[in-house]
């Protein structure tokens, strides 16, 4: 991930006979990987499969006489409007704080510290680092303390005159959409730092010079060169948005009712709270296609040479 | 070659850590000497169930460990919501390594944990227990599967109804003793205490989801079973998924919160909601009626989590009445948990050892001392010592109305839908009206269409 | 003159505008943790006490979950890097046939949520006789944190010139020995960074202990915490707090034994050219 890193090499060796020895060699030094990965990842994506068309059920005679349904989950899944308010809850959750929000507010950041005092970029570069730096179910305390009826957010409002909000039930896909935001711009503040840094700053003096406003440097000679980057940390910030779970469970448990209800947490209400593990399977099903979907379009965009 | 072997190496070591650690899971449930273990597991909830632990760690364990050397009883503690507990377990449950050898049991999930296979049924075993004829015939009820058979020994049992501070009520204008008829003048009650004493909170009952279980039974049921329609016809075996008593249900609940006689949603919504409104509120004259158990005094005794000398006093405990006063006046749902034996244990011949011992009169009546709960058990419930515990008699006077959770396979899952729907009608989501169609589809979904109707 | 020094100064102060507005809410956990009468907002704590630290260090079951917590999350660390250099190296190195597909299919996994897997995970470890185990649990945790490992090491791994390889070799180090002393050397930037995410990813994992781990006894940090939350959230604020400030403390410590080598780390437009 250096700048120094171009293609990735495609070593012919030289002599012909290594060649079996390198493939013995490959085999014996991915093995480990191939068999973690297989056991308890592959493993468990393909029970995910089989699980998503029974009615397997954590309790009562569905836990014990466990039968196949077919597509039954997910016509179910399709009927239930829980299931359709969870999709949309998940999709403006990722658009508000992956997309924009930590996008835009990375990308601020990187370029107002760009070439500022040292210090000064450090201290702010701590702070907004301490965020990502926190494990999530701090920052879900954290959060709650701010927002809840008694808490510092309330407290201020109330010394400047307004009245104060029941944030976590009036407003709670705001609050778990800036708590992520908190938790996770250092991320792209850091992509973003080290895009621009890589923009050669002859290039912006010339354009400069040119008569560029600075707002035309941005945006017509910047923005392109770093498109790169912006992509790609979209599609990673996007991946790892989708399966947030902790924040938002502990910060409303997906609520109240399903105001914050993403994918995860309906999963999980289903095949733990609601007992219907079949049914939650098949919901993480869908999870999984969704990822897959993202990825996809990762690689089609980025034509990644591998 | 060298290098060869070095992977190799490591390759075997990977593979041998895996295998030893599948191995490893075995040996669970003996330890290094030659002792038995029984383990129990049972709901700590960071000390809400302070009671429960303190018997058993300070007289049944100590006790039994003497009279049975070779034992060694350990305790399982889970550390978790009402809510999350009968998840928990079921995983627990489900596998050899991980099954306890004893666990508690509420007794509405009895039924569908026994036909998950999870319990032992202890039919044999009561056969040759002379303790067995002393409880109550409808608490055996609640222990019994849908298959006839017994999967647990009850240890406790309870009533609920509306607590409400005396003082505050007199300072209100209102009667004490409060006797309410009717939903009306619970109603009306509150609308006085909010007008009179705005900083006190009128009424509070478990509202969320959060309150698991205690939402379903403390609120919902106590309210449905007032009306003419319970959740489940036993004459025909379906489940009544419409009826003027479900949405007369949501309706006294909407109307609680939109006329801002309950508390803050922050407050009620969480699973710490009983600790707020009984621990803190209730003891500071910020709350004057709470609709919920009889084992809340619990808190309040001297090695409670609240003490307050003064609670007895102060509070008076009324029955909850029907919707309208009809017959019997007064309702009350009875529920309860019971010591089962996991299928999976390895120490099953022990473990009933130890439930009988610990179900013994004198240790029956010192844990109920403790928790404050109602016993199962007839010769208990004539000792002079259980009777004079504080509010133990209006709490039994209750039972002799007592209701009881449809013992079918599929109440848990029903369970959960109740809390939702009563979440949703609190948070002003949907209307109570909606509250009730919601639930027929759902409910309908859930059993299955030939076993609902309509009343 | 006085333009350009507003202008100048616009950026400093939305920035700490921004600094300050990301600054408050952790100044509670800061706060609270030393006040004997912590609410909820943040206050000046009239009287300074250690009481909320010494009341969560002193119970033995959140000092025992420290230590598994910690076992869990530097063994997959550990286990996660080393399994990745293994993996990278081929991939680097070697033109191999199933390299593409191989790459596509971690690039997939890294796609896909821990979440939406903990259900049959489950069940797998109920078949495999691997629940309730803390050896099941950082293997699962290691192989969920591979695909990410695996791809990033990869890149760093492309950027260690093959000719310092090949002058070991012709020392006569063995391939293996190269990629001891020469290559993994060269990669402590990025093994450093992979270490760190992964670890701060398993450490701060809740769910995953919470499904697959079921005697109390071996609960790590992530979920006593929780529990806590849970029991006493609403009530303990100054204890929460102190208790949060204990369990930030490992991420917070190996990010800045390691910020040196993190920000060479970030540079992603290189993943995407050519």
């Amino acid at each position: 991930m250096n700048t120094n890193m171009v293609v990735s090499p495609t070593v012919t060796i030289k002599e012909n006979t290594r060649k079996d020895h390198t493939l013995v060699k490959s085999i014996l030094f991915l093995l480990p990987a191939w068999i973690l990965l297989l056991v308890f990842f592959v493993g468990p994506i393909l029970l995910t499969f089989y699980f998503a068309f029974t009615n397997l059920a954590l309790t009562g005679t569905e836990a014990k006489n466990v039968q196949f349904i077919g597509f039954q989950n997910f016509l179910s899944m399709f009927e239930d409007p829980d299931f359709r308010i969870s999709v949309v809850k998940t999709i403006v959750f990722l658009l508000f704080s992956a997309v924009i929000g930590q996008q835009i507010l990375g990308f601020i950041l990187a370029v107002l510290m760009k070439e500022k005092n040292k210090t000064f970029r450090r201290i702010i570069g701590i702070i907004v680092l301490a965020g990502w730096v926190t494990p999530e179910i701090v920052v879900a305390f954290c959060w709650v303390a701010f927002l809840s009826d008694n808490g510092t957010l309330n407290l201020l409002l109330q010394h400047i005159g307004l009245k104060p909000v029941t944030w976590l039930y009036t407003f709670p896909m705001v609050s778990v959409v800036v708590a992520n935001i908190w938790h996770g711009t250092a991320f792209s503040m850091l992509v973003f730092q080290a895009a621009l840094d890589d923009v050669p700053k002859s290039v912006e003096e010339a354009a400069m010079m040119d008569g560029a406003s600075r707002f035309q440097v941005m945006f017509r000679i910047v923005l392109p060169m770093v498109k790169g980057s912006i992509v790609t940390n979209m599609v990673l910030v996007t991946l790892q948005t989708l399966g947030v779970f902790t924040l938002i469970f502990s910060m409303t448990g997906g609520g109240p009712g399903t105001s914050t209800q993403t994918l995860p947490i309906f999963m999980y209400n289903q095949a733990f709270v609601n007992y219907q593990l079949g049914y939650g399977t098949a919901i993480s099903l869908i999870l999984l296609v969704i990822g897959i979907g993202a990825s996809l379009i990762y690689i089609r965009s980025m034509k990644v040479n591998l | 070659m060298k290098k060869y072997k070095r992977i190799a190496a490591v390759s075997l070591i990977a593979g041998s850590v895996l295998l030893s650690a599948a191995c490893s899971n075995q040996s669970a449930s003996t330890n290094g000497s030659d002792k038995e273990v029984i383990k129990i597991t049972y709901r700590s909830g960071g000390g809400s169930n302070k009671g429960f632990t303190d018997w058993l760690n300070k007289e049944i364990i100590p006790q039994f460990e003497k009279d049975n050397p070779k034992v060694d009883v350990q305790l399982s503690p889970l550390n978790v919501s009402e809510g999350d507990y009968f998840a928990k377990i079921a995983l627990m449950l489900k596998s050899k390594n991980t099954a306890p050898d004893i666990v508690t049991e509420d007794t509405f999930m009895v039924n569908s944990d026994a036909s998950a296979g999870y319990l032992t049924p202890l039919d044999d075993k009561v056969k040759d227990w002379s303790d067995w004829s002393n409880y109550t015939e409808n608490v055996k009820k609640g222990v019994m599967a849908q298959d006839g058979k017994i999967y647990g020994v009850p240890y406790n049992t309870d009533s609920r109804g509306l607590w409400y501070n005396k003082d505050l009520f007199t300072k209100a204008g209102l009667p004490v003793p409060w006797e309410p008829k009717s939903w009306d003048e619970i109603l009306q009650a509150a609308r006085i205490i909010k007008e009179k004493l705005p900083d006190v909170t009128p009424f509070w009952m478990n509202s969320g989801k959060a309150t698991g279980e205690g939402t379903s039974m403390q609120t919902f049921e106590m309210l449905l079973y007032g009306t003419k329609t319970p959740l489940y016809d036993t004459d025909s075996k379906k489940w009544i998924v419409k009826s003027q008593g479900l949405t007369d249900t949501f309706k006294f609940i909407d109307t609680i919160y939109k006329e801002k006689l309950g508390p803050n949603l922050s407050q009620v919504l969480n699973g710490q909601a009983g600790a707020v409104a009984y621990q803190q509120l209730m003891p500071k004259g910020k709350l004057a009626i709470g609709l919920d158990g009889i084992w809340q005094t619990g808190n309040w005794g001297e090695s409670g989590s609240a003490p307050w000398p003064e609670a007895f006093k102060t509070l008076g405990f009324a029955p909850m009445p029907t919707q309208n006063g009809e017959a019997p006046g007064t309702i009350t749902m009875s529920g309860g948990w019971a010591l089962s034996i996991p299928n999976n244990s390895h120490h099953k011949d022990k473990a009933w050892e130890f439930i009988k011992f610990a179900s013994s009169k004198e240790h029956t009546l010192s844990l109920l001392t403790k928790e404050r709960n109602l016993t199962t058990r007839d010769d208990v419930a004539q000792e002079k010592s259980y009777q004079e515990i504080p509010m133990f008699k209006e709490a039994t006077e209750f039972l002799k109305f007592a209701q009881f959770r449809p013992a079918v396979d599929k109440y848990p899952t029903v369970s959960t839908q109740i809390q939702s729907l009563v979440e949703d009608v609190v948070t002003e989501k949907i209307t109570p009206e909606q509250a009730a169609k919601e639930y027929q589809k759902n409910v309908t979904k859930i059993v299955g269409q030939d076993n609902v109707i309509e009343k | 003159m006085n333009r350009y020094k507003t202008e100048k100064l616009i950026p400093y102060i939305i920035l700490t505008v921004l600094g300050i507005m990301f600054l408050l809410p952790l100044l509670w956990v800061l706060f609270a943790s030393f006040d004997p009468n912590a609410q909820q907002a943040l206050k000046m704590p009239s009287s300074f006490t250690v009481n909320n630290f010494t009341s969560i260090l002193t119970d033995p079951a959140n000092l025992r979950s420290f230590g598994i917590g910690l076992f869990i999350s530097l063994g997959q660390a550990v286990l996660v890097v080393v399994v990745a250099v293994m993996a990278a190296y081929p991939l680097s190195r070697y033109a191999l046939k199933f390299k593409k597909p191989f790459m596509y299919t971690i690039l997939f996994m890294t796609a896909l949520p821990i979440t939406a897997v903990m259900v049959p995970v489950y069940q797998l470890f109920i078949y495999i006789n691997m629940q309730d185990s803390l050896i099941g649990t950082i293997l699962f945790l290691t192989a969920s944190g591979l695909p990410y490992a695996i791809w990033m090491m990869k890149n760093f791994m492309d950027s260690v010139p093959l000719e310092l390889e090949e002058s070991a070799w012709i020392d006569g180090a063995s391939v293996w020995a190269g990629l001891r002393k020469v290559v993994a050397p060269l990669m402590i930037p990025g093994i450093c960074t992979v270490a760190i995410f992964t670890f701060s990813g398993s450490w701060g994992n809740f769910f995953v202990p919470y499904i697959l781990i079921q005697t109390p006894d071996k609960f790590p940090a992530s979920v006593t915490i929780f529990q806590f939350f849970g029991n006493f959230g609403m009530i303990e604020y100054g204890k929460l707090a102190a208790f949060s400030l204990i369990y930030t403390m490992p991420s917070v410590i190996l990010y800045m034994f390691s910020q040196r080598f993190m920000s060479q780390g970030f540079s992603l437009g290189g993943a995407s050219k050519g």
